[in-house]
Order: C-alpha cells, then sequence, then structure tokens
C-alpha cells in the first residue's frame, strides 16, 4: 500500500511518499506566494523520486497551515496529530512531540499509538520559531546555517529579550553597540527563544522521550539552548522538517484501512 | 481657558468630522458582520426553529435603540451596566430600563489604543473607542452607569466613563465568605438605591420591587428551561442559544421571556420529534473565560460549530452569556429587608467572576464548571482568554488542574479583539476537536 503525506507550512511544502510504512520519498519546495502549485511540484518531485505515478498512491492527506489549498488531498489532519503520529512512528518510547517550524512551535503529548491527547501552540508571536533566527541572522550579518555553530564557540551566556522578533532585534543592536562577540550574541538569540519555548512545554507537562522536530531541529546552536533550559535529552530524527508530512501519511494508512 | 468642569480626566479630543466618519464605517462594517453570522447560523440549523426569527431581528441593535428612544421620550431613564454586579431589580423597580454597555466591536478597540495602552484588555479599550465615537447605542442612552469594581480594567474604565456620565461604582468585596463582606456589599447595594431613586425620581417601593423581581424569576426560569434542553441531543445550536442568552442584555425582559418560553415550547417539541440540530455523535463543547459580546465578538463559537471536525456548544460558563441569568433571586418573605437581602446575596454571592478568591481560591467557578461538565455532559473545554485579561488567564492553571484530574481536555485559546487571527484560531480549534473525537482513523 502506497501513501503520502502533504504538510504545507508556512515556508515550505513537505511531502512524504510511504510504502508499506517505510518511507519511499521526501520531498520540498518553498510555498511562496502559490502554496498549492508548490505543493503540486514537491509531490511530482516525490513521485519521481519514487519511481510512481499518481494513480499509485492510495490516499493522500494533507496537514499544515494551508492543508485546504492541497487540491489533490483525500483527507486533512491537524499539524498536532500529525506531530504526535510522526513522533511515536520514529521514537516508540516518545510521549512529548515538540515542533519548533518557521512560524510556530508547539508540543504535543501522545499515547503509545501516536495519538494527541494534548497540546499548546505559541502565542501569536514568531519569536519562539524559525524566522526568528533568520531575523537575527541578518542582524548579525551571519548566514543561517552559521548561526549554530557560531552560538557553540561562545564562552558566557548573555541575554536578549525575545517577547517580540522587532524587540528582539532591537536588543541584538544594542548587544552589538555593546561589542559583544557574535558567538554569544548568536548564543542569546537561541537561548532567548528556548526561554519561550520551555514555558509552554512546561504548562503542557513534559512526558519523555521528548522528540524535537520541525525544521528548527537541525540547528545545532538551538538545540544546545533548548537542551540545557529543559535539562533533558531530545530526540531528534535524521529528517525533522518532514515530520508533520510524514505524520500525514501515516495517518493516510490508517485512513486506507478503515475504508 | 476650558472651564475646568468641562475638562476631561482622560479623554482625549477628536474631531466631529472625524467621529462621524469612523461611527459611520465601523457601523457598516458592524452591521454587515452581524447579518453575516445570523445567515450562517440560519444554515447551521436546517430545521432551526422559526421561535430564532425574533432573536436574528434583536439582535439587530437599531430596533431596540428606537424602542430606548421612545421610551426616554415618555420620560424614562436608561440605566447602563457593566459587569454582572448590578441589582437590576433596583433599576426595574424605579421604572427606569436596564441595559448592558460592554463593548464587542472589533474596530473600536483601536480607538481605544489613544487612550490606554495596547496591553489592557480589548473590551476595555473598545468599550472607550465606542464612547468615543458614540458607536454604542446602550452605552449613549444610557442616563447613568452602574459598575461594579470587579478586576482592574472595569475599575480605571469606570473612571473614564465618569469623562461623560455619571458612573455610579459599587465596590465588590473580593473575599465573598468573610461575615463583613455581605453587609458590605449590602450598604453598597443601598447607595445605589438611592442614586438610582434620585436619579428617576421615582421612589423604589415594596410593591414595585417585588414586581420586578418577580420578573426577573420568570426570566431566570425561561433561561433555565432553555440550558436544561441543552442538555439532552442538540436540538438547537450552542450559537443560537447564546445569542438568545445575550439578547437579555439589551432586550425588554418581560418580551425577552415570553420569546424564549416560546422558543423552548418549540425546542422540546422537536426534541419529541428527535429532530436533532446536529448529530448527537458531534463532540460537546463549553467555553469559559472572557465574556464574548455581541455583534462583532462572535468569531470563536462559530469557528467551534463550523470547524472540521464539528463541535457543538453545549454549555458556558461567560459573564455574557449562562452567568447572566442562572440564579433566582430567592425570597422568604416579601418584606422590604428581606428582598434587598435576597437581592444582594444573589449579585454576590451566586457569581463565579474570577475577581473572587478564598483560601480555597475561586472555588465556586471551579465548582460550577466541574458542574457543567457532568450535567451538559461535556467532551472538552476550550479556555478563552483575550489578551490583557489578567484574572481569567491566571486562573487557567487552577481550572486546567482540576479538568486534567477527571481527564476532561482543555485548551487555552488566546485571541485578541481582531479578525485576522481566524486562521490559526480555526487550526487550534480544529486540533482540539480532532482530539476529542479521537477518531479511530489518525
Amino acid at each position: 500500500m502506497i501513501t503520502a503525506g502533504v504538510d504545507l507550512g508556512t515556508q515550505s511544502v513537505k511531502v512524504v511518499i510511504l510504502k508499506h510504512g517505510q518511507v519511499l520519498a521526501r520531498s520540498k519546495a518553498f510555498s511562496g506566494f502559490d502554496p498549492a502549485r508548490a505543493a503540486e511540484q514537491a509531490f511530482g518531485q516525490a513521485l519521481r523520486q519514487a519511481g510512481i505515478s499518481s494513480s499509485d498512491v492510495l490516499h493522500v492527506t494533507a496537514t499544515g497551515s494551508g492543508m485546504d489549498l492541497a487540491s489533490n488531498a483525500n483527507s486533512t489532519v491537524s499539524m498536532m496529530s500529525a506531530d504526535a503520529k510522526a513522533g511515536v512512528y520514529l521514537f516508540p518510547t516518545a510521549r512529548t512531540v515538540v515542533d519548533v517550524g518557521a512560524e510556530e512551535a508547539r508540543a504535543v503529548k501522545c499515547d503509545d499509538k501516536g495519538v494527541m491527547v494534548d497540546f499548546v501552540v505559541n502565542e501569536r508571536c514568531a519569536a519562539g520559531a524559525g524566522t526568528f533566527i533568520e531575523a537575527m541572522a541578518r542582524a548579525l550579518e551571519v548566514k543561517l546555517e552559521e548561526m549554530g555553530p557560531l552560538s557553540l564557540k561562545a564562552e558566557r551566556a548573555s541575554s536578549i529579550n525575545a517577547s517580540c522578533v522587532i524587540f528582539g532585534e532591537s536588543d541584538v543592536v544594542s548587544l552589538i553597540h555593546r561589542q559583544e562577540p557574535k558567538p554569544e550574541i548568536a548564543r542569546a538569540i537561541f537561548d532567548a527563544m528556548a526561554d519561550r519555548i520551555s514555558p509552554m512545554m512546561h504548562r503542557l507537562g513534559i512526558t519523555p522521550d521528548v522528540v524535537l522536530v520541525g525544521g528548527v531541529a537541525k540547528d545545532v546552536g538551538f538545540v544546545a539552548s533548548l537542551k540545557r533550559k529543559l535539562g533533558i535529552e531530545l530526540l531528534i530524527p535524521e529528517y525533522p522538517e518532514y515530520a508533520g508530512a510524514l505524520g500525514a501519511a501515516l495517518v493516510a494508512v490508517n485512513r486506507v484501512k478503515k475504508v | 481657558m476650558k472651564n475646568p468642569s468641562e475638562e476631561k480626566k482622560y479623554m482625549l479630543d477628536i474631531s466631529q468630522k472625524e467621529i462621524e466618519e469612523l461611527r459611520t464605517t465601523i457601523r457598516a462594517t458592524s452591521k454587515k458582520m452581524t447579518a453575516e453570522y445570523i445567515e450562517r447560523m440560519r444554515k447551521a440549523d436546517k430545521n432551526r426553529p422559526e421561535a430564532m426569527r425574533y432573536f436574528d431581528e434583536i439582535a439587530d441593535f437599531e430596533k431596540r435603540e428606537k424602542e430606548l428612544l421612545a421610551a426616554k421620550e415618555s420620560g424614562k431613564k436608561v440605566i447602563g451596566y457593566m459587569c454582572l454586579f448590578a441589582p437590576i431589580e433596583l433599576i426595574l423597580a424605579a421604572d427606569a430600563i436596564p441595559v448592558r454597555v460592554n463593548s464587542g466591536w472589533y474596530d473600536a478597540s483601536k480607538l481605544g489604543d489613544r487612550v490606554v495602552p495596547v496591553e489592557v484588555c480589548p473590551m476595555v479599550r473598545s468599550t472607550i473607542g465606542a464612547k468615543m465615537i458614540g458607536l454604542s447605542p446602550y452605552l449613549e442612552l444610557s442616563d447613568a452607569l452602574i459598575s461594579g469594581l470587579t478586576c482592574d480594567g472595569m475599575t480605571k474604565l469606570s473612571e473614564i466613563l465618569s469623562d461623560y456620565k455619571p458612573v455610579w461604582a459599587m465596590a465588590v468585596p473580593r473575599l465573598k465568605d468573610s461575615t463583613q463582606s455581605l453587609s458590605f456589599w449590602r450598604e453598597e447595594m443601598k447607595t445605589l438605591m438611592k442614586q438610582i431613586e434620585a436619579l428617576t425620581g421615582n421612589k423604589i417601593t415594596r410593591s414595585k420591587l417585588k414586581s420586578a423581581i418577580e420578573l426577573t424569576q420568570r426570566a431566570t426560569k425561561a433561561f433555565r428551561r432553555l440550558q436544561e434542553i441543552r442538555k439532552g441531543n442538540p436540538v438547537i445550536m450552542g450559537r443560537d442559544a447564546m445569542l438568545v442568552n445575550q439578547a437579555y442584555m439589551w432586550d425588554d425582559i418581560k418580551r425577552w421571556t415570553e420569546k424564549t418560553e416560546a422558543l423552548c415550547e418549540a425546542l422540546e417539541e422537536r426534541a419529541r420529534q428527535k429532530s436533532w440540530a446536529c448529530s448527537p455523535d458531534t463532540p460537546r463543547v463549553m467555553v469559559t473565560g472572557t465574556p464574548m459580546i455581541w455583534p462583532d465578538n462572535w468569531k470563536v463559537p462559530s469557528i467551534i460549530e463550523e470547524a472540521n471536525p464539528q463541535g457543538l456548544l453545549v454549555a458556558d460558563e461567560l459573564c455574557s452569556s449562562e452567568r447572566l441569568l442562572y440564579d433566582p433571586v430567592g425570597v422568604d418573605e416579601w418584606t422590604m429587608d428581606d428582598m434587598l437581602n435576597a437581592i444582594a446575596e444573589r449579585y454576590l454571592m451566586a457569581s463565579t467572576c474570577p475577581c473572587f478568591t478564598s483560601e480555597d481560591g475561586n472555588k465556586d467557578r471551579v465548582n460550577w464548571i466541574l458542574n457543567k461538565v457532568k450535567e451538559w455532559k461535556v467532551n472538552g473545554v476550550i479556555y478563552y482568554v483575550v489578551r490583557g485579561c489578567m484574572l481569567y488567564a491566571m486562573e487557567y492553571m487552577r481550572v486546567k488542574k482540576v479538568l486534567d484530574r477527571m481527564s476532561v481536555p482543555v485548551y487555552y485559546l488566546d485571541t485578541e479583539y481582531t479578525r485576522e487571527d481566524v486562521g490559526p484560531l480555526k487550526t487550534r480549534v480544529e486540533a482540539f476537536l480532532e482530539m476529542l473525537t479521537a477518531r479511530v482513523d489518525i
């Protein structure tokens, strides 16, 4: 049985194709101004990669903030349920899944079958999410992918207030004016994000094992800050940004079985 | 130099031209939205009882505005109130008309930002904004306002509104269990009674007060009957019930009671015929938290009942809906003293406002929420808070802990007076409903 999951995120669209519960293909495209088209592109790419045609796919489940835009989807599922499903599939011991994406951070509590039992989403500001790192990298004149490694070189902690992206940026500027070294500032940025995300997780209740997914999970600087803040180990899959799409593809499997 | 008595303590000058422009545009937007909401409510239930039509009509403020204007011309006074601590019976007994003036207009909150910081509760900012441009017919037509000093927002709002009208502030004791509280509150009520008598020129007599109490007792009975119906399989959508409840805040009470009784009649018949408003399997949701005020602030109930999967609002614990009327004034003997005591007790002791605390916190609210969850067979609770609404926001963890122990899912939904966040709110509500349905296909 072949199924697919399409995750229409705020910044990129991700597609995962599954065959008998194994990942056959993964692909990604920038959402841009036309997320529906981006989804079609990513889907086509994934089909080619898998060497199959669209008629081979029994069921497509869409998720993500733009899920209603996926024209070829047979059903939809919330990002939170998709996260829970993927988290437990990747790590059967997972009971909490944290997803930090471009515009949103969320934490989901789940049972041993990967069914969500509770969730929280960050407040309406993107300071706890990926775009914050992008904005701050610009302020520091550092490439986005260099931010994490740079922050690990910091010798001490300095701090900024990440109540919002804009204020965060002005705090970063004050640190620059104080001639704080770049690694320290980079670390302060990740610490500030972790400061936003950890209280949210405490409100939910942190049940181990904790899995971290979403595009930001690839950033070593953020991972180090969040681990430090929570004082626990975080399980991170190989392709964390595909968790939503994977979860949707897994939900699609159950939906085929049900029919 | 301005005359000092005309000097405003808070309010800023705003040109007549701007006032008129803003009032026209905000009223037009709101009128359009109101009509849309009603249309969507009609569509949501194919066999929506004809008796709902009255409430659709009274939802248009202009209708009631005309009636109030006519009443005022005939010499009647209109008395506005903010919190539910204003004893309606005293207003009615003085032949005056009670009307609630809290604002639900989203766009007006942006105007309030000129006077108070954006961190302040949007309902307060919106009420200030509404006053700045004369947006709310009820606020404009009020000859005086009664303000219960409950939260910080309401306390300062009464000061701000006193730039325009007499505001009778009532200090609400925050510890209702202490013996002094009730006697203090009774004194507050007696002071208010004199103020009402002075404004209206009407003496509140024993027989007038008795009739007023009987009138609200009958309203409470109708109100309870409606909520009782909602315990069973769905014969009314939650938004419809909420509109009925909320209309009590501005409608003529006698007429509201008759129309609600007629609606209940129709709903009971509907239940006998098993003609359900939506599938009886629809997850049953309760909302609690910050008041949701018609016309604009109808966003969350709409999202819940139009979501995929759909939810059904079966109950709420909101001071803009089910807290309004649930408790009757219980009188033993119809003496003046006994009646006044009964009114004082009803408004203070029965309230589940989060402004209260005790050794065991705000236990009345927590217990009442638990009770509702059981009696109305609630599957999940949406805890709704607008930014800046401190008391409800802070009480969340208390409520969540208790609900967690009962394995009742609860979700904290925070928002603002804005239409722009409907997308993210919908995502959250749908994820919550998905969780409640615990669908086997996930």
